[in-house]
């Protein structure tokens, strides 16, 4: 649409005002992580400093290496797990016909509005039997708690959003269900998947409560790292703010890498969701 | 692929390949929801003791009469009511408000929205830290520039009206570009036609967005609405690394409440009913928005 | 990290003034410090379990940290490696409740807060004693009789005096720190303002310490506030009410074993007394000239604050001497016994013992306890003075008879935590130490007693409400807790 010179003038100070409040915050902390603690605890906060790799080397050093391949492995193996689960079931239930799928459907999400602390204890309780605490394993199956429902719901909508008539041409030149399944239908919601991924990912990525309860020494995920930094001998802001860096970073590359699927993905799963 | 003769033409009956795709996944969900479910629910008919190993003894409805009667818990439903209204609300507001904007924008569009996303992506403890970080008064850039200004003195996080706005804020930071997102997905499906059509027509902007752009994107909207909402009820992590609570109980939303009486005072048959009147109410609002979205005919 | 390394191990063969080669750490130690009563200590019996790998769980404490760093030391010792987990007191204290009432057994070392850990799980841990007698086992160096009374009591036992559930391990304890150079400069002048010699010592009082921080609101321009608290919503607010309790003569309960023995029935509360009152009232008073923000500070926040330069003085933990002193105010800080109130001086001990998981496997116990006499031995506790990362002070009477000890304690110090000392000293006389109740619904019963006071700070709650909503919190809270006790030991599911 066209706009007067004003008009335009006053969107784009509008826009960079919503620019200024989410942006700030996130300059400030990757500013901060490279401050010396002097320039850090400054009262009069500044913009010009000599940069320092100081906080960052501590944290390698310290062995944040491991936090960073816990995280890797927990959430990257939880979400392709969701992911794969996901789109079978996803796909299972937009096609499926029995009694009480509007029941299934809803128990389905019904499992991830859970709250967090009162699932704690009973999964502690399995996991203590099934010898899960402690582990990698431990994490990506809790993870799977609130990524699995969360998949199948996103999937099911954007398959049943796709006409069942493109499969059955396939059948009819003699394609097997299932590979109209994996050769139309998936391709097709592509953009769907990969928003179910970068959810998924993002979601047990940024996990604290499971992770503090369920992981060990060996276990431990980055937010734990962080959390660690609040220690009774002061807060490190520097090393805070440093590994919030590392645990954000890699979240908005790759969450803005795919951006454009993103908004399709949304639109589609959500307008249809069950 | 190899391909099952069975299943070829679809049509056979007994248990079909769409309900075997099914059921791997209904399996796992049962074991690691249907378990914690049935646990929480006798827990909360019990005293639970970690004493010596985890013991039950049955003490029938008292946890439940306790959980209606007991004021703290009573006062953090209210409050949480009012944190929940107010995170979901304002996300709501400003992130129509600012998918509407970009949807205005053209040079830069796809840059700002890169940009305005991003928050959605940091972790909550990492949200919270940040949020203390920024408000700390001795050193933090926000509490610094209020005090400049003279907009506000008093201590952010220590003072119980401020601090409460303070956490709301930082939810409403992390989770409005997740609103801004959905709607403006929305608005790229609302025709272009019939919008320049309304142009010539003479309506201003208000007269078509409201008579035509807000019918095409009710739907996306309270879906939007309803995926914020489940979290919102949920999530803790912001409250408890920042004021856990405080001062003097402000913060002190009903997860908060849970996560104290469950793994600081280890009262658990009591976190149970607490745990299973938050899922209650869940399940309520998530119901109450399907159903609005059943009766505009968007969901299937 | 690898230079920091060589110091320590440098550090610590100059220290004990032997090789570690042959002879056992402790065996060495002995011709150093002198005094080794009967310790049982053979170089077979420290290794008779290498190539295990034990799990030790942690608050994340300077003291922990700096035997973090030193873990190579137990590790060419006994050959067993040591996974360190340090969390923040409250995941912790979930995530060892957890450990214990699932029978798991999986952190074989505990950091046993005695007021989070012990009181409500005593039951759970072992039984030191009988590693101590045990003639396969090394006995604790000096004996148990060298930790300090007070300490040994509220950090090792439950009610009765025989059973040993933790050892000793760290001590801190809180103290007026203040900014020498401020009360230097503006000394001769609050005298005539304010009456009396401001200088902070053993004979100050509450009341002084009131006026003296008003003063600096009204008259120095070095720093915004007289007083900073960690009067946030948190344990550390309890901590911080609790030393002006007890010296208007206040208390929690009127028992005297609570705090040391620790009691499962401590009786009803007498918060709403009018002696626990009236420190709350004064309290109140305080908060309101303080550092307004100190109603969102926590000790960390509080620290930060006092080295940034935005309060005089604060009551502060002895522990963060050792970065205070490293900081860019170090040299201008000085430390003193906080004040008197009208019944007496007290100081919060905020001590921790280290105790056995009673679940873990009997071989692992064994070689826990290994680990529990090095990092409570005398020389360990040296080096965590000397540390790098921080470190505490000992748990151990013998040490502060040293003489590089007794030097340290005047600057410029070796080790900055021992500038300390005559603080802490005060406070650790019997009559003074501050021990808050150690009871099974102690963790309830803070989270009561810091919100009301955070109430009375922050919503205009009056202090006898406060005290009075508190008192009948905790008293509810015991009956739960005691109830829950007696069924806990009913069928287990």
């Amino acid at each position: 649409m066209r706009h007067g010179t004003v008009t335009k003038v006053l969107l784009y100070a509008a826009l960079a005002l919503v620019l200024l409040w989410t942006v700030v915050p996130l300059v400030w902390m990757v500013l901060s992580s490279f401050k010396s603690p002097n320039d850090l605890l400054a009262t009069t906060p500044s913009l010009f400093f000599t940069p320092t790799l100081e906080h960052y080397g501590a944290l390698f050093q310290s062995g944040l290496w491991g936090y960073v391949q816990n995280s890797l492995l927990a959430a990257g193996i939880s979400t392709i797990i969701a992911v794969t689960l996901g789109c079978l079931a996803g796909y299972g239930l937009s096609r499926a016909h029995f009694r009480g799928k509007d029941h299934v459907a809803f128990w389905i999400i019904s499992t991830r509005m859970a709250p967090i602390a009162a699932v704690i204890l009973p999964l502690f309780i399995l996991f203590r039997y099934a010898g899960l605490l402690d582990s990698t394993l431990g994490l990506i199956i809790a993870y799977l708690t609130f990524n699995l429902p969360f998949a199948i719901w996103i999937m099911n909508a954007f398959f049943a959003d796709l006409p069942p008539s493109l499969e059955e041409a396939a059948m009819v030149e003699g394609a097997t269900r299932f590979e109209a399944f994996w050769r139309i239908a998936l391709p097709l919601t592509a953009p769907g998947i990969v928003t179910t991924a970068i959810l998924c990912l993002v979601f047990s990525w940024n996990d604290y409560a499971f992770a503090v309860t369920f992981a060990g020494p060996d276990s431990q995920t980055l937010p734990i790292a962080a959390s660690q930094l609040n220690t009774q001998t002061g807060l490190n802001w520097g090393q805070l703010t440093a590994i919030g860096t590392i645990v954000v970073a890699p979240m908005i590359l790759v969450g803005l890498a795919v951006r454009r699927y993103l908004v399709k993905g949304l639109t589609l799963g959500a307008v249809t969701g069950e | 692929m190899a391909s099952n003769t069975t299943e070829k033409g679809g049509g056979r009956r007994g248990i079909s390949l769409e309900t075997k795709m099914l059921l791997p996944a209904l399996v796992l969900l049962a074991v690691l929801s249907l378990f914690p479910f049935v646990y929480i629910i006798f827990m909360s008919f019990n005293t639970v003791s970690l004493i010596g190993g985890i013991s039950f003894e049955w003490t029938g409805m008292e946890n439940w009469t306790r959980l209606f009667t007991d004021s703290v818990v009573l006062g953090s439903w209210a409050r949480s009511a009012i944190y929940f209204i107010a995170t979901v609300g304002i996300e709501m507001v400003l992130g129509v408000g600012i998918a509407l904007l970009l949807n205005e924008i053209i040079a830069g569009r796809y840059a700002a929205l890169s940009l305005i996303l991003m928050p959605m992506f940091v972790a909550p403890v990492i949200v919270g830290l940040l949020g203390r970080f920024l408000t700390d008064s001795t050193y933090g850039l926000y509490a610094y520039f209020l005090n400049a200004t003279g907009l506000y003195t008093q201590d952010i996080l220590g003072t119980p009206g401020s601090a409460l706005l303070a956490v709301i804020l930082m939810d409403v930071w992390e989770w409005t570009p997740l609103i801004t997102l959905i709607v403006l997905a929305g608005l790229s499906s609302v025709p272009v036609s019939v919008l320049e059509a309304a142009n010539i027509d003479g309506a201003n902007y208000w007269q078509r967005l409201r008579h035509m752009v807000w019918p095409s994107i009710a739907g996306v909207v309270i879906v939007a609405l309803l995926i914020r909402s489940m979290d919102a009820i949920r999530y803790f992590d912001i409250i408890f690394v920042t004021t856990n609570g405080g001062p003097g109980n402000a913060t002190k939303i009903i997860p908060i409440r849970l996560y104290e009486t469950a793994f600081r005072f280890f009262d658990l048959g009591y976190a149970a009913a607490i745990g299973l009147g938050m899922l209650a109410f869940s399940i309520i609002v998530a119901n109450l928005f399907m159903r609005i979205l059943k009766n505009r005919g968007l969901a299937k | 990290m690898t230079s920091r390394h060589a110091l320590t191990r440098r550090d610590f063969l100059r220290m004990t003034g032997a090789g570690l080669a042959g002879a056992s750490l402790l065996g060495a130690a002995g011709c150093g410090g002198g005094g080794t009563t009967g310790a049982r200590a053979g170089a077979g019996m420290w290794k008779q379990y290498a190539g295990t790998t034990l799990s030790f769980v942690s608050e994340n404490t300077a003291p922990t940290s700096a035997i973090g760093a030193n873990l190579g030391e137990f590790e060419k010792l006994t050959g067993i490696k040591v996974n360190i987990l340090q969390l923040e007191l409250t995941s912790l204290v979930q995530k060892v409740a957890l450990d214990i009432g699932s029978g798991l057994g999986s952190y074989q070392i505990l950091y046993a807060d005695p007021y989070q850990i012990l009181a409500p799980y005593h039951g759970a841990l072992a039984d030191l004693n009988e590693f101590d007698a045990d003639e396969n086992l090394p006995s604790i160096e000096r004996g148990v009789d060298d930790f300090i009374p007070a300490q040994l009591a509220a950090a090792g036992r439950f009610e009765d005096e025989k059973t040993l559930y933790g050892l000793p391990y760290d001590c801190p304890t809180m103290i007026w720190m203040y900014r020498k150079d401020l009360f230097e400069k503006h000394g001769e002048r609050m005298r005539q303002d304010l009456g009396f010699d401001p200088m902070p010592s053993e004979s100050s009082t509450w009341d002084e310490y009131f006026r003296i921080a008003r003063w600096f609101n009204d008259n120095a321009d070095e720093v915004p506030y007289g007083t900073g608290h960690q009067a946030k919503q948190h344990d550390s607010l309890m901590n911080d009410f609790s030393n002006v309790l007890w010296s208007y003569g206040g208390d929690y309960f009127d028992n005297p074993n609570v705090g040391s023995l620790g009691a499962s029935d401590p009786g009803p509360s007498i918060l709403d007394e009018p002696k626990s009152v009236e420190g709350a009232e004064f309290y109140k008073k305080l908060l309101e000239i303080a550092h307004p923000s100190s109603t969102s500070w926590d000790w960390n926040a509080l620290d930060e604050a006092f080295r940034a330069g935005q309060v005089a003085m604060a009551p502060n933990w002895h522990e963060f001497a050792a970065g205070i002193v490293d900081s860019s105010i170090g040299k201008d800080v000085g430390f003193a016994p906080l004040p008197k109130g009208p019944a007496r001086q007290s100081g919060m001990w905020g001590g921790t013992g280290l105790s056995v998981n009673g679940a873990s496997p009997a071989e692992e116990q064994r070689a826990a306890w290994l680990f529990l006499v090095w990092a409570t031995s005398p020389e360990t506790q040296l080096m965590g003075l000397k540390s790098d990362v921080g470190g505490g002070t000992p748990t151990r009477s013998s040490l502060y008879e040293r003489p590089d000890v007794k030097k340290a304690m005047e600057p410029p110090s070796e080790m900055p935590n021992m500038l300390t000392y005559d603080a802490v000293a005060t406070s650790w006389k019997p009559d003074n130490i501050g021990l808050r109740p150690k009871i099974p619904a102690w963790n309830e019963c803070d989270t009561i007693i810091f919100t009301e006071l955070s109430s009375m700070l922050v919503s205009g709650k009056s202090p006898e409400e406060a005290m009075k909503t508190a008192k009948q919190g905790f008293d509810e809270a015991n009956t739960r807790v005691q109830n829950l006790a007696s069924s806990g030991r009913g069928g287990v599911a």
